[in-house]
């Protein structure tokens, strides 16, 4: 390998252990999101030297996109925006100390595992690639991730759908105060939204043979949700409507797999001559659900639907320390 | 694509990663939020910059549709900071988090 390769590699993994240390251990918990941020950014780059560009994709669109969204949104609900954080002292108590040797454990577990593994095993690459004619698509990754390990992305879609009901379950405390529309962000989101309809379309189309999909499709969609939320607050609450979208990914994927078990193969396994429709509408129906589902989880719950009809109130407002005051009363 | 191209797009992609690495002298110091905010996304700029540089190098397409995304995904964080958190003048800020609670509690 040539040494600027090798230069640029080795700046990336001093860069990321950096950065993961810092994120980990800052009291400051605002400088800790932008860290892990940041980290998400380059992780993406260390997946593309790895030569996994469909995880690059994925951790480009969820991790350093809608995860640093949530975590801010989070920050500012604790209300500690930049303030140090005194109830996490550093330093080594017994308790850290045993949970520190269990990690260092578990890993010298996995390193060990890692270097016991055959040099030359084949892997299940060669029989994956045997069979792709037969997947109906020609990209390898969406071949396994909706043909032949279906079954785990099923699941996958079912935790998403859990995790927003158990948001909707919980009460949000302490919530954010519900903000005026934002005039500034609003010309953003006119720019932005419709570009990131047309990417995640894009994505999704393109999945079928090269790296896309459904996930980062979704993710695309959810930050244009995002961004209309925090210019025209939306109201996502377990309404009908939005219930009905947010299982549509999980009850179509369900359906296909009944289906198929009755009339077909068996459960989930796809006809070949019709597999890739069928892939393609399982993944438009999960897209749709999964980009509501993200936007949900950060709408969260901002008022209780009993109080929906009370205007917001200036002591409302002035609860988040830090927080910009929009539309407060005089 | 001549044969010195390759080496140069690597150099340069290795450059910008140590821009990158300079910004982060911006978010470990601050001195205020805003500081932070802003240096992390000047480093999406930088990362996508350094994924289109590779993209040509690896002669790999896909990294374009990565680096799209990003670009496009850049700005979400810094709007929800605005909406959410926003910038204060760094003399409130900076190291003074205890205090300033009870000032706005006053």
């Amino acid at each position: 390998m040539a040494a600027e390769v090798q230069v640029f590699d080795a700046v990336l993994v001093v860069l990321l252990l950096w950065l993961g240390w810092r994120a980990l251990a800052s009291a400051d918990l605002f400088k800790a999101v932008v860290q892990f941020i940041v980290f998400g950014l380059l992780l993406s780059l260390a997946w593309v030297r790895l030569g996994a560009p469909d995880v690059a994709l994925a951790e480009a669109a969820i991790g350093a996109g809608l995860a640093g969204a949530l975590l801010l949104d989070t920050l500012a609900r604790l209300g500690r925006s930049g303030a140090a954080d005194e109830a996490r002292p550093l330093g080594l108590t017994p308790a850290r100390t045993g949970i520190a040797l269990a990690a260092l454990g578990l890993a010298a577990l996995l390193v060990a595992s890692a270097l016991a593994l055959p040099e030359r095993w084949p892997g299940l690459a060669e029989p994956a690639l045997q069979q792709l004619r037969a997947s109906g698509v020609s990209n390898p990754v969406t071949a396994t991730l909706l043909n032949y390990r279906a079954w785990d992305t099923l699941l996958e879609v079912g935790v998403l759908m859990l995790a927003v009901l158990g948001v909707w379950i919980l009460e949000a405390e302490p919530a954010l105060p519900r903000p005026a529309p934002d005039p500034m962000l609003g010309l953003l989101l006119r720019v932005l939204l419709p570009l990131t309809v047309i990417v995640a379309g894009y994505l999704l189309w393109v999945g079928a043979h090269a790296p896309g999909g459904a996930f980062q499709g979704a993710a695309l969609l959810a930050a244009g949700g995002v961004l209309w939320h925090l210019a025209r607050p939306l109201s996502l609450g377990p309404s009908p409507v939005v219930r009905a979208v947010v299982v549509l990914g999980f009850a179509v994927f369900l359906a296909v797999g009944v289906a198929t078990a009755v009339l077909g193969g068996g459960l989930l396994t796809f006809p070949p001559e019709h597999a890739g429709a069928i892939i393609l509408v399982i993944e438009a129906a999960a897209m749709l659900s999964i980009a509501l589902i993200m936007v949900a989880l950060f709408v969260g719950r901002e008022r209780a639907p009993s109080d929906a009809g009370i205007p917001d109130s200036a002591a409302d407002a002035s609860a988040v320390p830090g927080a910009p005051n929009p539309g407060a009363a005089p | 694509m001549p044969e010195w191209m390759t080496p140069a797009l690597w150099i340069a992609a290795a450059a910008v990663l140590g821009t990158i690495a300079l910004g982060l002298v911006r978010v470990e110091r601050g001195p205020s939020n805003g500081d932070r905010m802003l240096a992390a996304q000047l480093l999406g700029t930088g990362a996508v910059a350094v994924l289109l540089l590779l993209a040509r190098a690896t002669d790999a397409p896909a990294l374009l549709d990565v680096a799209l995304v990003l670009a496009l995904l850049a700005c979400v964080a810094g709007a929800v900071f605005v909406r959410r958190i926003g910038v204060q003048p760094p003399e409130r800020d900076e190291g003074r988090g205890p205090t300033r609670a009870t000032e706005d509690g006053s």
